[in-house]
């Protein structure tokens, strides 16, 4: 909303600055989006008059004109706009102006032609409004004369956000009335009475309401013998600092009480409506399926049951709240004018204006509620200026058809629960006073009980706590003292599945991955790329309008994501890449309305942990530093029982692929990326990933673990070195020494995996380090000897190993 | 030469050689010449058999306290031999203490992931309990039950991501029941329809929006949603917990100013500004010449709301509010361009 203070400060004593009233507009529920002098900038803008167009030869679109600014010389000017015709005044932007946003005006060729300014539209020029034209100024515009001049500058208009709830202020009254209780001063409205003349309206015109669930009330009026003509300054300049462009002395009009009252207006060209038994018939009525009308815009629109139109014998001529139609609008021959001010319904006329792409001043009023009660006051008002501007005069009368009166709420309001509720200690008389400023009607009954009538242009206003909300807003949300709840029963915590999620949180970094966060949702062809399958059944979780194909579904896997943050990096000179991240997949299946969601823990790791330091010890990243990563959260987690095992996954490279169990449930995978799916990202080979399930992660870990005996006597170790098939895994040497170990056997380490001179092909050395411990005594090498040598025994026959001598 | 002017002079020499050792290795060559098996003393020793009664105590006597000098001046001697080998050996063993240490630094969290520890940790102290709610949600709860009219913009399909209703009869238009959570507000009513007052819980979480990327703008952003419902809560109490924690996240200088606003599922509703931390409130280009920054958006918790969870409202009132993450980050930080935090640049992550 559009406030010009010229005119707010005719409707209400304000006497604070612009700046104290943006201040106090602020605090109290108005936010003011931008404050703008009007002219400002606007230097080496002038009126000019554009005295040729011609198609400019090289170029469809764009049109060659001269126009005269008031210089000795017509200025050469080409033009994309559509909208105007020689003859018309338009703004124009001399070489050297500078528009709002720093955009200077210099002589430029265009497609080969010299251009020497610029004509504007109203958005150029800061004023809002229509940018899809030119601002065509009314004929009688003074050429020359510096725009600024023109607008008659000196005013100052404040652009309000109106929330949803205030209809009301999508009015300068209600913006008035708003502001005189906000400030502590009185708001006047203006009120015209028409003088009528000549045949009565009901003679004339007949309204019929055939869907009154849509149109609770359609009041119309007629006004004969109009000048179609521009408006006058003063009103054209006011429609211009409201946001719209000028028309003519009607539509302006119209507009003018729109803006003024909050009452959208539509005028027809009476002639152009079909008589019935002598009068022009207007039904309001849901459009037929597939019923047609060609809006004002040219356009012609496809209709449906679900859209309300206006219309006459011959069919439908408006969209109802929405636009006019083309066969009924006001043209320079229009002598005799149908008023329409009506109440349509705000659902209807908003699925209506979005289904059809059409958003209008008027539309927006429609969809968040107009006042019935407003509608004859909004005509009269009309009616009464198109008689002074343009010459009419006015049948006597309103036709006024209002099957569903708005009435009047009234509501109690408890200052006990008002005080409970704000945790003040506000006196009734206090809240009265606000309460009636805002144009309430307040009645005590009884001790700390108001009785409220709420008018009709507040239909925000439906309970009591919209009658706090009025008085804390207005009295002062900066006065309520602060405290803090001090409610019983109350304890703070995390969940034990959000104190697991720390802990896994925690583990990943003390590994040495930094978190990270990608896009929830991907490119379809992600899951190809990773050649990742869905489990039995499920597909992909789709969106009906995603922002872009390459973000059409939701992630079944970290790893299309943490891919790309890898090549990210590679490509950016940063070839050491520890990421993890923790989110959330998706999938979801035939019969589902929600989706299946996992929290999943994943992880990348390319190039080295750090570049090689003069301390030489660093090597390239592989898979087992990836199960570093894994075994140092298995270590935090504690699960009873975790097994890394050899798995063919389509997205890992053969051989160094591997699935992560736990307590022997699949709790995720392990590997190198494939070379060619790290490929298809763009991404350079090696690169290790993991991605493990948190549900699984934390059902398997243990919050408490079990003590164990700390050793109090030595251990004997021995050294050995085995010589095994390369099939054999150490796993599998490693489980077979311990089965074979006996009690004495305490832990088993390996220390060395060696291939090549004194090792037969296809075989390897394993080397380990075995320590046999008693709980109760030092063992000698005499006692452990035959152990140990039993325990290779049967390690060999197990595994076909043999002693490395 | 008599027996004991030998002594002596073996006495005399032996001290000077072993006043002479360089090191250990020759210190105890000196030993085992002199003392040794095969030592000058030891040989000297030997010849005392040939001596007389007479003669044998005083030379015995003198040459127990030669054997008694050389082997304090060898001990005192090796001491000190000792004592410098470790001196030279620690002298050779100093290091460039400017030369970088051996390290694996752990891993940082991300920058939003910081931020919501860190006012989870705030509300936990508070009494809060955290809930979680899902990112793919129903209408009923992200729209419906939060008292959105079927014509609220936030329902298009413009602004909000839907989903493909798989389910038996479900919409096959635009606008399905399914959608990606515009905000974290869905956990409120999904937390009121599991408990009964009293209920103190944040609830931090991932939500989306059809916006396209850009410096500012994110689809995908994250949010912390604040619910409390007992009994005599107030909009004091409201006023007063998100001024602790906004001193608690930005500083005890900063202040904080409610200004009234609408939300469909609060009222009273506010918007929240804490004072702008650049220029301390006096106005500046980060808070557009206001002084203040906008923070978050809270009220006291809608009637209706409670309508649709079945708490009565002339018993319970409560309060909510919602922050958005990347907002304080950008505030806090300075940051250009919020499309670094889903990059996952190394050099933009290591820095938090
Ligand atoms: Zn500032």
């Amino acid at each position: 909303m559009h406030v010009s203070m010229k005119w707010l400060k005719e409707l209400v004593d304000v006497d604070l600055t612009v700046e104290e009233l943006v201040d106090r507009l602020d605090m109290t529920g108005t936010a003011v989006e931008s404050v703008r002098a009007v002219g400002e900038g606007l230097d080496g803008v002038v009126v000019g008059s554009v005295l040729t167009k011609e198609p400019h030869p090289d170029a469809d679109k764009l049109s060659y004109c001269s126009v005269d600014v008031g210089g000795d010389e017509p200025l050469r000017i080409v033009c994309g706009a559509t909208n105007f015709e020689a003859g018309d005044c338009v703004p124009v932007a001399c070489v050297g102006a500078t528009l709002p946003g720093d955009f200077t005006i210099k002589k430029t060729k265009l497609r080969g032609l010299v251009s020497e300014g610029m004509m504007c539209s109203s958005p150029e020029l800061g004023l809002g409004g229509d940018a899809s034209g030119l601002l065509v100024l009314p004929p009688d515009a003074p050429v020359g004369m510096a725009f600024a001049e023109y607008l008659g500058q000196a005013d100052t208009v404040v652009e309000l956000e109106v929330t949803p709830n205030r209809p009301d202020c999508l009015s300068m009254v209600g913006v008035a009335r708003e502001v005189a209780a906000i400030t502590g001063k009185h708001a006047t409205a203006p009120v015209s009475v028409p003088e009528e003349s000549g045949v009565p309206v009901h003679d004339a015109v007949s309204v019929e309401i055939a869907d009154p669930d849509l149109c609770s009330r359609y009041t119309a009026r007629l006004i004969r013998g109009v000048s179609i003509g521009p408006s006058p300054e003063w009103l054209a300049e006011r429609v211009t600092a409201a946001g719209a462009r000028p028309v003519n002395n009607i539509v302006d009009i119209t507009n003018l009480v729109m803006f003024e009252l909050g009452q959208p207006l539509h005028a027809f060209d009476a002639a152009t409506l079909a008589l019935r038994d002598g009068k022009a018939a207007v039904t309001v009525r849901r459009a037929g399926a597939g019923e047609r009308l060609t809006t004002l815009d040219g356009q012609e629109r496809v209709l449906d049951p679900n859209m309300l139109v206006i219309a006459d014998d011959s069919g439908a001529i408006a969209l109802a709240g929405v636009m006019g139609g083309e066969n009924t609008e006001v043209s320079d021959t229009t002598v005799d004018i149908l008023l329409e001010s009506a109440c349509f319904e705000p659902t209807s006329t908003s699925l209506t204006s979005r289904s059809l792409g059409l958003i209008s001043e008027a539309s927006t009023r429609f969809e968040r509620g107009v006042d019935a009660e407003g509608c004859v006051r909004a005509a009269d008002r009309a009616a009464a200026l198109m008689a002074e501007v343009a010459g009419g005069t006015i049948a006597p009368g309103v036709v006024d058809v209002y099957p569903v009166p708005a009435i009047p709420g009234v509501l109690e309001m408890r200052i006990d629960r008002m005080n409970a509720v704000l945790g003040t200690g506000i006196p009734a008389g206090e809240a009265a006073g606000i309460l009636t400023a805002l144009g309430l009607g307040v009645e005590p009954v009884g001790e700390g009980l108001l009785r409220v009538s709420v008018p009709t242009f507040r239909p925000d206003l439906e309970r009591e706590i919209d009658l706090i909300e009025e008085v804390v807003r207005v009295w002062g949300m900066e006065r309520v003292p602060v405290t803090l709840p001090g409610g019983r029963g109350r304890v703070g915590r995390l969940t034990s599945r959000q104190r697991w999620m720390r802990r896994i949180d925690g583990a990943m970094r003390a590994a040495g991955l930094n978190e990270t966060m990608t896009y929830s949702f991907v490119d379809p062809g992600d899951h190809e790329r990773i050649r990742m399958p869905l489990g039995e059944g499920e597909t992909l979780v789709e969106l009906v309008n995603p922002m872009s194909e390459e973000q059409a579904v939701m992630r079944i896997s970290l790893l299309p994501g943490l891919l790309r943050s890898v090549s990210y990096n590679q490509r950016r000179g940063v070839p050491d890449v520890h990421l993890y991240e923790i989110g959330s997949v998706f999938s979801t299946s035939e019969g589902r309305k929600l989706p299946r969601e996992h929290t999943a823990v994943g992880g990348v790791m390319a190039g080295m942990w750090s570049r090689p330091g003069w301390t030489g010890d660093d090597h390239p990243l592989d898979f087992f530093d990836g199960k570093g990563v894994i075994e140092a959260l298995v270590d935090e987690l504690s699960p009873r029982h975790f097994q890394v095992r050899p798995a063919d996954l389509p997205w890992l490279q053969p051989g160094r692929s591997a699935e992560v169990l736990l307590e022997g449930k699949v709790a995720g995978w392990l590997g190198e990326v494939h070379p060619s799916v790290a490929d298809a990202f763009e991404a350079e080979a090696p690169i290790v990933a993991f991605e493990l399930d948190a549900g699984v992660l934390i059902a398997t870990a243990r919050p408490v673990r079990t003590y164990t005996e700390v050793p109090r006597y030595p251990a004997v170790t021995l050294d050995v070195a085995l010589l095994v098939d390369e099939k054999v895994s150490a796993e599998r040497v490693e489980h077979a020494m311990r089965k074979a170990g006996g009690p004495l056997l305490d832990s088993v380490r390996l220390f060395d995996v060696y291939r090549g001179k004194g090792v037969a092909e296809g075989r390897k050395s394993l080397a380990w380090a075995l320590s046999y411990r008693a709980p109760d005594r030092t063992l000698s090498d005499d006692e452990v000897r035959p152990v140990h040598e039993k325990l290779l025994r049967k390690v060999c026959g197990a595994v076909g190993a043999e002693l490395r001598s | 030469m008599s027996i004991i002017t030998e002594l002596e002079s073996l006495r005399d020499s032996a001290l000077e050689r072993i006043s002479q050792a360089a090191d250990l290795a020759a210190l105890d060559a000196v030993r085992v010449d002199v003392l040794g098996k095969k030592g000058s003393l030891t040989g000297v020793l030997r010849g005392l058999g040939a001596l007389s009664a007479e003669e044998r105590p005083a030379v015995g006597k003198v040459s127990n306290q030669v054997r008694a000098a050389l082997e304090r001046a060898l001990e005192a001697r090796k001491a000190l031999l000792a004592e410098a080998a470790l001196s030279a050996r620690v002298a050779a063993d100093a290091v460039d203490v400017t030369l970088p240490g051996r390290k694996r630094l752990p891993g940082r969290a991300h920058l939003i992931n910081q931020i919501t520890a860190e006012v989870v940790d705030i509300f936990t102290g508070l009494g809060y309990a955290i809930a979680e709610g899902p990112e793919a949600e129903l209408d009923y709860y992200n729209f419906t039950a939060l008292n959105h009219p079927p014509t609220h913009p936030a329902r298009s399909a413009t602004d909000t991501f839907y989903v493909r209703d798989l389910s038996e009869g479900g919409a096959s238009g635009p606008i399905t029941d399914v959608l990606l959570r515009t905000h974290t507000s869905p956990v409120q009513v999904r937390v009121l329809e599991q408990q009964k007052p009293p209920v103190y819980v944040l609830a931090p979480g991932r939500v989306y929006r059809r916006d396209i990327a850009d410096p500012s703008h994110l689809p995908q952003f994250h949010q912390i949603e604040g619910l409390v419902v007992d009994e005599g809560i107030t909009f004091g109490d409201l006023k007063g917990t998100l001024d602790y924690v906004c001193k608690e996240l930005f500083g005890k200088d900063r202040k904080t100013r409610f200004r009234p606003h609408f939300f469909p599922f609060t009222e009273p509703s506010a918007e929240v500004d804490v004072s702008c931390g650049i220029c301390a409130g006096s106005g500046c280009r980060f808070c557009k010449y206001t002084g203040w920054q906008e923070i978050l958006g809270c009220g006291m918790v809608d009637p209706n709301v409670f309508g649709y969870v079945d708490i009565d409202p002339e018993v319970y009132t409560g309060f909510a509010f919602g922050m958005g993450v990347e907002r304080i980050a950008a505030l806090r930080y300075d940051i250009p361009d919020l499309r670094m935090l889903v990059e996952g640049d190394m050099r933009f992550l290591r820095q938090f």
